[in-house]
């Protein structure tokens, strides 16, 4: 049965990992955006003369977006190859369930993460002499993780719109994740937002990853036991958009949606 | 053994916004199949087939009704369901840059299968699909015929009992409809599977299926053989001649004839048995001095029954 488990969750971690190898666009999401990206905002930094502590509090946020972004889409893609490719009956024939699909392109999404990731804190290294890796495996590993749930949880809720409006819900899966990781203070402390706003911040994971990951920076905490808060609103998430994803795929079994995406 | 007891199954699509369009795909269609069966769906477009395909298929939840498959409530258990049955569409599509194998594949490890045993499945499978000289090529460079073996090899790929393909020849060339045929038949002598196939080919229909049930406006209006649906129809045999010139006026008065039509020395009669009337017909037309020509009977085709039903 566990073995049966793992195939099905390897079936769409292959299947997302021989899509991306095939496309040669993917190398431009993987390296030209991201790069693109903390280039611009590290030479910003140097125009405005900021201090190497706050270059490197913006360059975190820039990383860290990459990175939530690239692992995000994969798990997106789980449903908007079949929305593309008008399959998706296929595999809901199958005796397969929501968490097959979204686990394992989030582990493809994860592999793409770490290489986004890497990248970039060589970039930021070599061109702004800021060194994310200097904090060690563990707390580095700790933020990684925290970004990858992040990107699952918005990755499986984007999945959800898309089984609930079809395509036109597509653009969600570029739009999405910028709202959040604006929310969560990626060039500025959450302490800035007015009121309303930083109360959505806080019940953001990332904003608490970013604030643990900062901490070992030099800056103050904003939270108490930031860790325990967005490990916690992460596991609460996941098992929430699990649910919605879930609900919407049976609303498509109810509606038609699931057979008009299929023709 | 049934495969498929379903009851007064009904399905209404609701789309559009903000005003709503209703269309009554299905409006209670009962249907049973035995197990081993190979079952013809027919009606025109727009019947409902598909509808009806897709809810016993699990893909769509219906409004009403409800159905046991392979002993599974349709409802309750459509997991178990799942597992049993397959399904191939004539407008299957899969993702465009993936190879035939990685496509067999990757649907055979959503079954749990791995290892050798999939690797063995589909070996197996472009082999009975005569796939294995396009077994790297990506899908959206197949032709239709591919595709649609392809999509024949995917659908068994969980060795299912029960087997539904829609329009599994749809646009194929008539040769590599044969052969896709002889598949289907062969997977019922060879494996016992349960077959539901949906088509607008009156040929394919009266070759392949045992029976034959006819949907029509999400209703179902009749099923039976072939013949019996033909006998029940009640279309009559067609007696075409060909004879010389005032022969038709003979004819007039006989017994059993529902329609005449003459036309340039043809004469065309509808009777309502051939077997019955063609003797009379023939002595009336040599008393009268009429030299025919020729002469053919005809039986009614499939084909005359589904115009017949779904005028
Ligand atoms: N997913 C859907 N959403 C909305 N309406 C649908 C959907 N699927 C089918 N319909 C409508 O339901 C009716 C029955 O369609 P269905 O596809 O079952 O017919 P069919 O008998 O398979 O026809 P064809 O021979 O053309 O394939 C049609 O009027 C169709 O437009
Ligand atoms: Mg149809």
């Amino acid at each position: 049965m566990m073995r049966h488990e793992l195939i099905r969750i390897w079936a769409f971690a292959l299947r997302n990992l021989l899509m991306a190898s095939r496309n040669v666009f993917f190398v431009f999401e993987l390296t030209f955006w991201p790069t693109v990206g903390v280039l611009s905002i590290g030479l910003m930094t140097r125009f405005l003369r900021l201090s190497p502590a706050d270059t490197s509090f913006v360059l975190i946020g820039t990383v860290a977006l990459s990175t939530v972004q690239v692992c995000q889409l994969d798990v997106a893609y789980a449903v908007l190859y079949d929305v593309w490719s008008k399959s998706m009956k296929h595999q809901f024939l199958a005796p397969i369930a929501v968490r097959h699909l979204t686990l394992g392109s989030w582990l493809v999404g994860i592999g793409r993460g770490l290489v986004v990731f890497a990248l970039l804190a060589g970039l930021a290294w070599w061109a702004f002499d800021f060194n994310p890796l200097r904090i060690g495996g563990g707390a580095l590993g700790v933020f990684l993780l925290g970004c990858f749930l992040t990107a699952w949880i918005v990755g499986v809720l984007v999945c959800a719109l898309v089984m609930l409006f079809g395509t036109r819900a597509e653009a969600s899966a570029w739009a999405t994740v910028n709202l959040v990781l604006v929310l969560s203070g990626i060039y500025y402390p959450v302490s800035l937002l007015p009121g309303p706003v930083a109360a959505v911040a806080s019940a953001i994971p990332l904003t608490y990853f970013l604030d643990a990951f900062r901490s070992h920076f030099g800056f103050a905490s904003e939270f108490a036991s930031p860790l325990a808060r967005g490990f916690g609103l992460s596991a609460a998430y996941i098992l929430a958009a699990h649910w919605g994803l879930r609900a919407a795929l049976d609303r498509t079994r109810r509606s038609g949606l699931l057979l008009k995406m299929s023709e | 053994m049934l495969a498929i007891d379903a009851h007064d199954l009904a399905k209404t699509f609701r789309s559009g916004w903000p005003r709503r369009r209703e269309t009554h795909a299905l409006r209670g269609v009962s249907l049973t199949v035995q197990r081993g069966a190979i079952v013809g769906v027919l009606g025109p477009n727009g019947a409902g087939k598909t509808t009806l395909l897709s809810i016993l298929t699990t893909l769509l939840v219906p409004d009403r009704g409800r159905a046991t498959i392979l002993g599974h409530d349709l409802a309750r258990e459509p997991g178990a369901i799942r597992r049993r049955l397959n399904m191939a569409s004539g407008n299957a599509s899969f993702l465009w840059s993936l190879r035939v194998e990685e496509i067999i594949a990757f649907y055979g490890r959503l079954y749990g299968l791995g290892g050798r045993a999939l690797a063995a499945r589909v070996e197996e499978l472009l082999g009975f699909a005569e796939l294995g000289p396009h077994r790297r090529v990506p899908y959206n460079e197949l032709s239709t015929g591919l595709k649609q073996r392809l999509a024949l090899a995917k659908s068994l790929v969980n060795q299912p009992e029960l087997l539904f393909l829609d329009e599994p020849t749809l646009g194929l060339d008539p040769d590599v409809a044969i052969r896709l045929r002889a598949q289907i038949a062969a997977l019922r002598r060879q494996r016992g599977t349960t077959i539901v196939l949906t088509t607008h080919y009156m040929r394919e229909a009266e070759e392949l299926c045992d029976e034959i049930a006819f949907v029509k406006n999400g209703r179902l209006l009749a099923r039976g053989s072939s013949e019996e649906l033909k006998r029940a129809i009640k279309l009559g045999d067609v007696i075409a001649l060909r004879v010389d010139a005032g022969g038709a006026a003979a004819l007039a008065g006989l017994p059993g004839i529902l329609r005449t039509t003459a036309e340039d020395g043809r004469v065309e009669l509808t009777v309502d048995s051939a077997q019955k009337r063609l003797g009379e017909v023939l002595q009336r037309l040599h008393e009268s001095g009429a030299v025919v020509r020729d002469l053919e009977v005809r039986e009614p085709q499939l084909e005359d029954v589904f115009i017949e039903l779904a005028k």
